[in-house]
C-alpha cells in the first residue's frame, strides 16, 4: 500500500506541478512580425511606406463626394437607399449619421496612423535613402490630414506617434489653422527631400508636393505662397499638357506627362463589395457606367454619381471637352450603326440620361472579370491642367492678370477653345467657370464652390453657415467620450 | 509532445495524499449462484456482485452464474444497469440465487457530469439526458440535430440544409456577442460544432447536456454549458453480439417559394415600370409559365448509411467495435452537395489486474464534402429566386441563358455545374485512460486525449462566362478566353482556369489527471470528491496554393501539379501555424445526507494561452444543493413518489476569441500599385489590448424534480444566466487609424447580456404489460434575452444588412434582444394623393400605393436619415419551443415520432433582390393597384419609392411546428428468423420532416446564423433541409 501511495502522490504531484507553471502559457506567435519590434531594415521601412501608401485609394470616395454634392451631379445607383449617404448628400440634408462621411473620416485616420507609425520609428536607424522614405511618408500624411480637415475642419492633430486607446477620450479638436501648419511642414520638408522624378510609376515627386502645398495655401486664401508653390512647377518645366484631351481618360495613357499626383489603381485583383477599401481597383470608375449596359466601348455599371442637364449645359456645344466629360447615352444609342445594339437600365436611385464619361468602365479596360470592382483608372488628384488653373487663379487674386490669363488660355487652347480676355473679378470668375468645365467629374467641384464662396448660389439647399464643412460622424463623437461640439448648425 | 512532457517534468508544487486501508480477518466461504430476471427468469449476465465494504468483486457469466469468496455475516450487493439493486447476508458458504426486479423509476440512470457521474437521483445540478436509441432513431448524419426537440433549453437551428452543414447550438440562450457554441465532449475528448460530422450517431450511448452552473467544473469553456457524448462501450461477460443495420431513402425539399411565372411576371413589370415612368418591357404579356427555376434546380436525392458493430465483453473486458458508411447527396445539385463518411470505432476496456483498469477510446473517420454557395448574395438559391420566369434555361446554341437583365444574378444550373468545392478530413480520435482503484474509496484516473485531423480542401474554378458584365465570370468573353494580367510592365500573362488547395493540420492533446473520493460514513453521510489537473494543447498549421491555367479547363487536371502558367507567376501560396494551451486545475466536494439533502461546490482555476500575461488566470467557483422533500416524514402525497427541490449558482468562463487578440501584430493589409503591379507592403492588423481578460457568465438555477405515479416524470428550471464583460470589437473612434484594409479594432471586455427563462420536462413511460410498451415526453422552454449594456460610447453595435448596400437591419443594443430587427413600422397603405396631402405626418416622396410608415417620435415627420423613427421589429429569438416525442409499440410493431416547434421568432425576407427586372414572389399579385385593393402589399416601381427601405413589412413570422421524424417498425418473430441464426431482425419505414407547419413565406423558418449572431433570423435564400423517406433494418446475431 505504502508503495502505491509513493506513486500515486508523486504522479498526482506531478500533474499539479503543471498548474503553477506559468510559463507553460506563454505562448509566442509562429513566424508574425509584433509591431513593437519592426523597423530593423531598410526593407521594413520602405514595406511599412507601402502600407501607408495603399490608403490613398479611398480617394474614389472624393470623386463622388465632391461631384455629388456640387451641382454637377447626382447620387444615381440602384434605389434610394442604394450607398443612402451620397442621396442625403446629393440633398443637402446629410447629417452626422452618414456611412460616406464616416469612411472619410475612418479611412484617412487611418493613412494618418499609418504613416505616424512609421514617423514614430524615424530614428530607429539610419540608412541611405532615409530621407525619401520619410519625405514620402510627410507627403502622404499631409494628404490625408488636407482631406480630413476640407470635409471636417477641425479635427484632431496626432502626430509622429500611435493613439492608444484608452487615450481617445481624452483628445480635442485641434482647430484648422493648426493642422494646416502641420500640413505644410510636412510638405516643406516632403518637397525639399523628393526628387523631381523617380522612375517608379505611382510614387510621389516633388511636383506633387509642391502642388499640394500651393493648393493647400489657395485653400486658406494665400494667394501668395500659393501662386509661389505653382510658379516654381511650371517654371521648372517638367510637365505639361498632353495634346489629346480624351487621352488623359485612358489607362493606356497614365503617367503622361501632365500627371503630377496619381492614386494608382489596379485591375488586376478582384474584390466584394463588402469591403470597398480592400480593392486594389477604382470602385469610382467601376460603379459609374450605366446598368446592365449591353452595346460596344464601355462596361457594365451601377449608374452612380450621373452629371446633371446644369453641367451638361454649362459647356459651349461646341467644346469637346462636354462630350469627352459627359456621356449623353440616348445620343450615344443614336449614333450607333444599330441603335438595338445598346440597351441598359435606368437605376432606381435617379436618372438623368447623363453619364461621367471620365472616370467610367471601358471594355479595353475590364481587367479581371469582376466588373465593376476592378477598373484599373487612376485618380488624377492633381493634373498639371488643375495646377495651371490654380496658379491663374492665385495671380489673379493678387492681380498679376497676365500670367492669369496666360495660364488659362494654355488650358482653354488645349481643349481647343478661343482665349480668352478680361481682368479682375471678370477675369477671375472666367478662371472659375474654366475650372468646372475642365476638372468636372473629377471630385473638385463642391470643395471649389465652398472656397470660393459659391455654393450658396450654385447648390440647392446648402446653408451658408453650415454645409461648408461636413458633419463630424455623430459615433466618432461619442466614442471619444462625447466631448466633442459638433460643426456649427448640424 | 515533447514539450509537454517537459514541462510537466518540472515539478513546482507537489501535494501528498495520505491513504488508509484497513484489514480484517474472518472465517471465509464460497457463495455461487445464479442471478435472473425477476419476470422471465432469464439469466442476467455482467451482474456487479460485491461484497460491500471491499473491493472484493465479480461479475456473472453468460448463463448467470457467479461464484465469489465472502465472510461469514458479509453483504453481498448485486446491482445490474437498470435493475434494482438486491443486498444478501451471506449466512453460509454454497448456493445463492438472486433475481433481479427492473427498475421502476430513471432515479437510478447514470448522469454523466465531468469527471465523474451521478445519478438522476442525486444530481444537485439541472442537466439533461438523452438515450443513444432517441438519436440512432432520426437516421440523421449529425448527432446535434438529434437535440433539437429532445432537451428543453437546448436550441439547435440548422445552418444550412446541405448535406454536412452544421447547426447552430444554443443553451440558454445567446449570451454573447462572438461564440456561443458550447463545449462538447465525446468521451472527454474535446470536439468542435464543426468537428460533430465525424461522429456516427449510431455509435452514442447516451448525450447529457449540463446546463447550469454546475457545468463549471469545465471551467473557462463552460460558460455557453456542455455537452458530454458517450459512445458505446459494450458489456463485460457478454456474447458477442452483431448488429448490421441500414438504411436507404429519397430526399426532396420541403417547401418550394411560390413565385411569379412569365405571364404573372410580365404584367408585374409593365406595371412597374410604368409606374416609374418608363416603357413597359413586355408588349405581349401572354407568356404563359415561362422557366421555372426551382423546378430546375431542385431535384429528389438519395441517402444511405450502412452500420456493422460487435459488442460484447470477457471475465475482466469490454469491446465496441465497429464501422459505418454514411452519404447524401443534396436536394441541391445532387453530388455536388454530397457529404460521405466512413468511419472506425475501437472502445475497449481491459482490467489490467484488481486495480488498474484501461479504457481505450480510438475513433477513425473520413469525410468528404462537396459544396455550393449558398446562403448569401451569388449563392444558388438566391439566384434561383431571382431569375426571371422569362428565359429559357439554355439559349438556342444550348449554352446556358445569361440573365442578362439582372445585375449580378447568374444562371442557377451554370453555377451548379461551374462550381467545384471539395473538402475532406481524415480524423483520428481517441483516449488513453488508466483507472486505478487505490481501494474502495479512492480512485486515481490518468487519461491522454488526441484529437488529430487532417483536412484538404480543393476548389476549382474554370473558365466560366456566365453573361456580360457577370461579376462571377472567371473568362474574359463569351469564347471562354483566359483574362490577362499584367505582371511587369507590359508584360502580360493568360490567367487561365485555377484551382486552389489546402492541407491542414490541426492536432489537440490533452492530458487530465484526477482522483475521485467516495464514502459512506455511518450510513447516512456520503462524501464525494474530485481533485484533479488538465493540460490542453491546440496547434495546427496550413499550407495552401493556387495554381493557374489547368490544362482543357478541365476537373480532371484540376491539381497544383498541373500548373501551366509561365514561370509559376501567378501562384500564390499561403500558410499558418498556431498553438494555444489551457491550464487547469479543479475540486469539486459533494456531501449528501440520507441521500436528501444534498450539497456540491465546485472551483476550478484556469490559464488560457489566448490572454496576454496580464489577466490570464481564472476562478471559476459554483455551489449548488438538493433537498429531497419527498423522503421527508412530513411529506404525506402517494401519487408523488419522488420530490427534489435544486438550487444552484456560479460563475464560468469564455476565452473564445482569436489567439494574440491582446498584441498587435503586422498582419494587416497594406497594399498599393507601383509600375502597374500590386505591390505588398505590410500594415497592422488588429489593435492590442494587453489587458483583455476573461468573459464570466453567473448563473443561477431552481428547480425541481418530480415522478408520480411510477411513470410519470417532470422537471422544471427557472434560470438567470448574466454574462459579462463580454469579449469582442466593438467600435472604436477612428481616429485610432484601426479602419482600413486589414485592419481591425481591438478586442475589448465591454457589454453585459442577461437570459432569463424557465424549462419543462415532462416524461411517461409505461410499464410494460400486455406488450403494450408506450412513451412520450414533452418538454418547453421560453428564454428572455436582453442586451444590459454596450460598451462605453457605443449606442449600439450594427448587424447584418438589409439588401445590397442597404440600411442594417439587426442590431446590439442595450435593452433590446441579441440582434433584434430595427427599422420603420407601417401603418398600411396611402391609398389616396388626398390622402397623402391631408396625413398628420410628413411622408416625403410619398405617392398612393406607397407604406405608410409610422412617426414614432412625434414630430410629424418620417425621418429616413436618422434613427428618430426607426424601432424594434422583430427578434429572431423564439419566444417558446416545444418538443414532444413518442413511441408506441405492440408486440413487434411500433410507432414513434417527434415534433419541433418554434413560436415568436421573426424573419427578414432578404433573399428578394430589388432590381427591376429581378423575379418575385406571386403574392406580389396582390399589390396595390388603386385606391381600396389592399392595405398591405405596396405597388410596384422601378421609380424612385422608400417602400424598398428596410421595414416590416419585410419582416415575417417565423413560428413553425415541424414533424420531424415519424417511423414505423416491425420487429420480424423469432421464429421467422430463427433458421437464420439471427436473434432480431427489425425493419422500418421513417420519414423526417414530414410536415411543417409556419406562414413564413421563405423557404424554410429553422435557419440558423450563417454569419454570426447578428445574422440570425437574416433569410438569404437558406438550403432548405429535405423531407425524406427511408426504408431500414436492423439485424442482430
Amino acid at each position: 500500500m505504502k508503495k502505491v501511495s509513493i506513486i500515486l502522490a508523486t504522479v498526482l504531484g506531478l500533474g499539479l506541478g503543471v498548474i503553477s507553471c506559468e510559463d507553460y502559457l506563454d505562448v509566442q506567435p509562429p513566424f508574425a512580425q509584433d509591431a513593437e519590434n519592426y523597423f530593423n531594415s531598410p526593407e521594413d521601412y520602405e514595406l511599412a511606406l507601402i502600407g501607408a501608401y495603399d490608403l490613398l485609394q479611398a480617394s474614389f470616395l472624393n470623386i463622388w463626394i465632391g461631384e455629388i454634392a456640387s451641382d454637377n451631379s447626382i447620387a444615381g445607383g440602384e434605389s434610394v437607399t442604394d450607398t443612402e449617404g451620397l442621396h442625403e448628400i446629393d440633398n443637402m440634408n446629410h447629417d452626422a449619421v452618414n456611412n460616406e462621411l464616416r469612411n472619410v473620416f475612418r479611412w484617412n485616420y487611418a493613412g494618418v496612423t499609418r504613416a505616424n507609425y512609421i514617423m514614430e520609428f524615424e530614428d530607429k536607424i539610419d540608412f541611405d535613402g532615409k530621407a525619401e522614405i520619410i519625405a514620402q511618408t510627410r507627403f502622404l500624411r499631409a494628404y490625408y490630414y488636407f482631406q480630413l480637415t476640407k470635409y471636417f475642419g477641425d479635427i484632431p492633430l496626432i502626430v509622429d506617434r500611435r493613439l492608444g486607446a484608452e487615450e481617445v477620450t481624452n483628445i480635442d479638436r485641434t482647430s484648422k489653422s493648426e493642422v494646416y501648419d502641420q500640413i505644410e511642414s510636412d510638405l516643406k520638408f516632403a518637397a525639399a527631400n523628393l526628387p523631381w522624378s523617380n522612375p517608379v510609376k505611382g510614387r510621389v515627386e516633388k511636383g506633387a508636393a509642391l502642388a499640394l502645398l500651393g493648393k493647400v495655401h489657395l485653400y486658406q486664401d494665400e494667394f501668395t505662397d500659393a501662386a509661389a508653390a505653382f510658379d516654381q512647377i511650371i517654371t521648372q518645366g517638367n510637365y505639361a499638357l498632353v495634346s489629346d484631351f480624351q487621352n488623359l481618360w485612358l489607362a493606356d495613357f497614365e503617367d503622361n506627362s501632365e500627371t503630377v499626383f496619381d492614386v494608382e489603381y489596379s485591375g488586376q485583383e478582384g474584390g466584394g463589395y463588402g469591403c470597398l477599401i480592400c480593392l486594389e481597383g477604382n470602385a469610382a470608375a467601376g460603379f459609374h457606367g450605366p446598368r446592365q449596359y449591353e452595346g460596344p466601348i464601355y462596361g457594365i455599371g451601377n449608374s452612380y454619381n450621373l452629371p446633371t442637364q446644369d453641367l451638361y449645359d454649362a459647356f459651349d456645344p461646341n467644346d469637346p471637352r462636354r462630350d469627352i466629360s459627359i456621356l449623353d447615352i440616348e445620343a450615344f444609342k443614336a449614333s450607333q450603326p444599330n441603335p438595338n445594339d445598346v440597351s441598359y437600365v435606368e437605376g432606381g436611385g435617379g436618372h438623368t440620361g447623363y453619364y461621367n464619361n471620365k472616370y467610367i468602365k471601358r471594355k479595353n479596360e475590364l481587367g479581371l472579370p469582376d466588373d465593376d470592382l476592378t477598373s484599373p483608372l487612376n485618380n488624377k488628384v492633381i493634373r498639371y491642367a488643375d495646377v495651371l488653373l490654380m496658379a491663374a487663379e492665385a495671380n489673379a487674386q493678387l492681380g498679376n492678370d497676365g500670367p492669369a490669363l496666360t495660364y488659362l488660355n494654355q488650358v482653354r487652347s488645349r481643349a481647343g477653345m478661343p482665349s480668352l480676355s478680361g481682368s479682375g473679378q471678370q477675369l477671375l470668375e472666367a478662371i472659375w467657370r474654366e475650372r468646372r468645365l475642365e476638372l468636372a467629374g473629377e471630385g473638385h467641384r463642391f470643395f471649389d464652390l465652398v472656397r470660393t464662396g459659391q455654393a450658396a448660389n450654385e447648390i440647392d439647399n446648402f446653408i451658408p453657415g453650415k454645409h461648408e464643412v461636413f458633419p463630424i460622424p455623430q459615433v466618432e463623437i461619442d466614442l471619444t467620450g462625447n466631448n466633442w461640439n459638433q460643426n456649427n448648425n448640424y | 509532445m515533447e514539450q509537454l512532457k517537459l514541462k510537466l517534468g518540472r515539478v513546482c508544487a507537489a501535494i501528498f495524499l495520505l491513504l488508509s486501508s484497513s484489514f480484517l480477518t474472518a472465517q471465509q466461504v464460497t457463495v455461487r449462484g445464479t442471478v435472473t430476471e425477476a419476470g422471465n427468469k432469464e439469466p442476467l449476465p455482467g451482474v456487479n456482485i460485491v461484497v460491500k465494504g471491499t473491493t472484493n468483486g465479480t461479475l456473472t457469466n453468460l448463463d448467470g452464474s457467479y461464484s465469489i469468496k465472502a465472510n461469514l455475516g458479509d453483504t453481498l450487493n448485486y446491482s445490474f444497469i437498470g435493475f434494482e439493486s438486491q443486498a444478501k447476508t451471506v449466512l453460509k458458504g454454497g448456493v445463492l440465487n438472486v433475481s433481479l426486479k427492473e427498475e421502476s423509476t430513471l432515479l437510478d440512470e447514470i448522469v454523466v457530469v465531468g469527471y465523474g457521474s451521478s445519478t438522476k437521483k442525486e444530481i444537485t445540478g439541472a442537466a439533461s439526458k438523452v438515450d443513444g436509441a432517441e438519436v440512432k432513431k432520426l437516421n440523421i448524419p449529425r448527432v446535434d440535430q438529434a437535440l433539437q426537440g429532445a432537451v428543453s433549453g437546448v436550441q439547435i437551428n440548422t445552418n444550412s440544409g446541405s448535406p454536412g452543414g452544421s447547426s447552430s447550438i444554443r443553451i440558454r440562450g445567446l449570451s454573447t456577442f462572438g461564440d456561443n457554441d458550447p463545449l462538447i465532449l465525446v468521451d472527454g475528448i474535446v470536439y468542435d460544432s464543426e468537428g460533430l460530422n465525424a461522429l456516427n450517431p449510431n455509435d452514442i450511448e447516451s448525450i447529457n447536456v449540463l446546463k447550469d452552473a454546475t457545468a463549471g467544473i469545465y471551467g473557462v469553456r463552460a460558460a455557453n454549458g456542455v455537452i458530454i457524448i458517450e459512445t458505446k462501450k459494450g458489456a463485460r461477460n457478454s456474447k458477442p453480439q452483431i448488429e448490421f443495420s441500414g438504411f436507404y431513402g429519397i430526399q426532396e425539399t420541403t417547401n418550394r417559394l411560390d413565385l411569379l411565372n412569365a405571364t404573372e411576371y410580365a404584367i408585374i413589370k409593365n406595371n412597374a415600370f410604368i409606374n416609374g415612368g418608363q416603357e413597359a418591357p413586355f408588349n405581349n404579356t401572354s407568356l404563359g409559365e415561362g422557366t421555372d427555376w426551382q423546378d430546375a434546380v431542385f431535384q429528389t436525392a438519395p441517402m444511405q448509411s450502412y452500420n456493422l458493430s460487435i459488442n460484447g465483453g470477457g471475465k475482466s473486458s469490454r469491446y465496441s467495435i465497429g464501422g459505418s458508411y454514411y452519404t447524401q447527396d443534396g436536394i441541391v445539385g445532387g453530388d455536388k452537395s454530397n457529404f460521405t463518411r466512413y468511419n472506425v470505432r475501437l472502445n475497449y476496456s481491459f482490467e489490467l489486474s484488481d486495480r488498474f483498469k484501461l479504457n481505450n477510446v480510438a475513433l477513425y473517420t473520413n469525410e468528404s464534402r462537396s459544396t455550393l454557395p449558398e446562403n448569401g448574395i451569388g449563392s444558388v438559391l438566391y439566384n434561383t429566386v431571382n431569375a426571371y420566369p422569362t428565359e429559357p434555361l439554355r439559349q438556342e446554341n444550348g449554352r446556358y441563358s445569361y440573365l442578362n437583365q439582372v445585375n449580378d444574378i447568374i444562371n442557377p444550373l451554370a453555377q451548379m455545374e461551374n462550381t467545384f468545392n471539395d473538402f475532406g478530413t481524415n480524423k483520428l480520435v481517441g483516449k488513453e485512460e488508466l483507472i486505478f482503484t487505490i481501494n474502495e474509496n479512492f480512485t486515481f484516473t490518468n487519461r491522454f486525449n488526441y484529437n488529430v485531423a487532417l483536412t484538404d480542401g480543393k476548389v476549382f474554378s474554370p473558365l466560366v462566362w456566365y453573361g456580360p458584365g457577370k461579376a462571377q465570370n472567371t473568362a474574359a468573353n463569351e469564347d471562354l478566353d483566359a483574362p490577362q494580367v499584367e505582371i511587369a510592365d507590359s508584360v502580360f500573362l493568360d490567367r487561365g482556369a485555377s484551382v486552389y488547395e489546402e492541407r491542414n493540420t490541426f492536432v489537440d492533446l490533452t492530458y487530465e489527471s484526477y482522483l475521485n473520493y467516495e464514502r459512506t460514513f455511518n450510513q447516512d453521510h456520503k462524501v464525494k470528491s474530485t481533485l484533479g489537473v488538465s493540460v490542453f494543447n491546440r496547434s495546427g498549421n496550413g499550407l495552401s496554393g493556387t495554381a493557374f491555367n489547368i490544362p482543357n479547363n478541365s476537373i480532371d487536371f484540376a491539381d497544383i501539379s498541373a500548373n501551366q502558367a509561365d514561370g509559376g507567376f501567378l501562384n500564390n501560396t499561403g500558410s499558418f501555424e498556431f498553438e494555444e494551451r489551457l491550464l487547469s486545475a479543479f475540486l469539486r466536494a459533494e456531501y449528501g445526507y440520507k441521500n436528501k439533502y444534498l450539497l456540491s461546490a465546485i472551483v476550478r482555476r484556469d490559464g488560457s494561452s489566448r490572454f496576454g500575461a496580464n489577466n490570464r488566470w481564472g476562478i471559476f467557483p459554483a455551489v449548488s444543493g438538493a433537498w429531497v422533500f419527498s423522503d421527508e416524514d412530513f411529506f404525506k402525497i402517494d401519487a408523488i413518489d419522488f420530490a427534489k427541490l435544486r438550487m444552484s449558482y456560479g460563475v464560468s468562463g469564455n476565452d473564445q476569441i482569436p489567439n494574440f487578440a491582446y498584441r498587435a501584430l503586422l498582419n494587416g493589409e497594406g497594399v498599393y500599385v507601383f509600375n502597374d503591379i500590386i505591390t505588398q507592403g505590410v500594415a497592422i492588423g488588429r489593435a492590442s489590448n494587453p489587458d483583455l481578460k476573461w468573459e464570466t457568465t453567473a448563473q443561477f438555477n431552481v428547480g425541481v424534480d418530480l415522478t408520480a405515479y411510477k411513470n410519470w416524470s417532470l422537471t422544471a428550471n427557472y434560470f438567470v444566466k448574466n454574462t459579462r464583460d463580454l469579449l469582442f470589437q466593438p467600435e472604436v473612434s477612428g481616429v485610432l487609424g484601426t479602419y482600413s484594409a486589414g485592419g481591425f479594432p481591438p478586442f475589448v471586455n465591454a457589454g453585459d447580456v442577461r437570459n432569463r427563462g424557465y424549462e419543462l420536462e415532462l416524461g411517461y413511460q409505461n410499464n410494460p404489460v400486455n406488450d403494450w410498451q408506450i412513451s412520450a415526453n414533452f418538454n418547453m422552454a421560453a428564454i428572455d434575452n436582453e442586451v444590459m449594456s454596450v460598451p462605453d460610447g457605443v449606442d449600439f453595435i450594427p448587424g447584418a444588412q438589409f439588401g445590397v448596400g442597404g440600411d442594417e437591419a439587426t442590431r446590439f443594443e442595450e435593452g433590446q434582444p441579441i440582434g433584434y430587427f430595427i427599422g420603420y413600422e407601417t401603418d398600411g397603405i396611402f391609398q389616396t394623393q388626398q390622402e397623402i396631402d391631408n396625413a398628420p405626418v410628413v411622408q416625403k416622396g410619398a405617392q398612393p400605393g406607397d407604406l405608410r410608415f409610422v412617426d414614432q417620435n412625434g414630430d410629424g415627420v418620417i425621418n429616413f436619415n436618422d434613427d428618430s423613427d426607426r424601432v424594434n421589429i422583430g427578434s429572431p429569438i423564439p419566444d417558446f419551443t416545444f418538443g414532444l416525442n413518442f413511441r408506441v409499440a405492440y408486440k413487434g410493431v411500433d410507432l414513434s415520432g417527434n415534433l419541433y416547434a418554434a413560436i415568436g421568432q421573426e424573419i427578414i425576407r432578404n433573399y428578394e433582390r430589388q432590381q427591376p427586372f429581378a423575379n418575385q414572389q406571386a403574392f406580389i399579385i396582390e399589390r396595390w393597384t388603386g385606391p381600396g385593393s389592399t392595405d398591405e402589399i405596396p405597388r410596384v416601381t422601378t421609380g424612385t419609392t422608400r417602400n424598398n427601405v428596410f421595414s416590416d413589412y419585410f419582416v415575417e413570422d417565423g413560428s413553425f411546428l415541424r414533424v420531424r421524424n415519424i417511423q414505423l417498425g416491425y420487429t420480424l418473430p423469432e421464429k421467422w428468423i430463427k433458421s437464420a441464426k439471427a436473434n432480431s431482425l427489425r425493419v422500418y419505414i421513417s420519414v423526417n420532416n414530414p410536415f411543417t407547419f409556419t406562414s413564413y413565406r421563405g423557404y424554410d423558418p429553422d435557419i440558423g446564423n450563417f454569419g454570426g449572431v447578428l445574422s440570425a433570423g437574416v433569410d438569404y435564400g437558406f438550403y432548405p433541409q429535405a423531407r425524406s423517406i427511408m426504408g431500414g433494418f436492423n439485424l442482430k446475431f
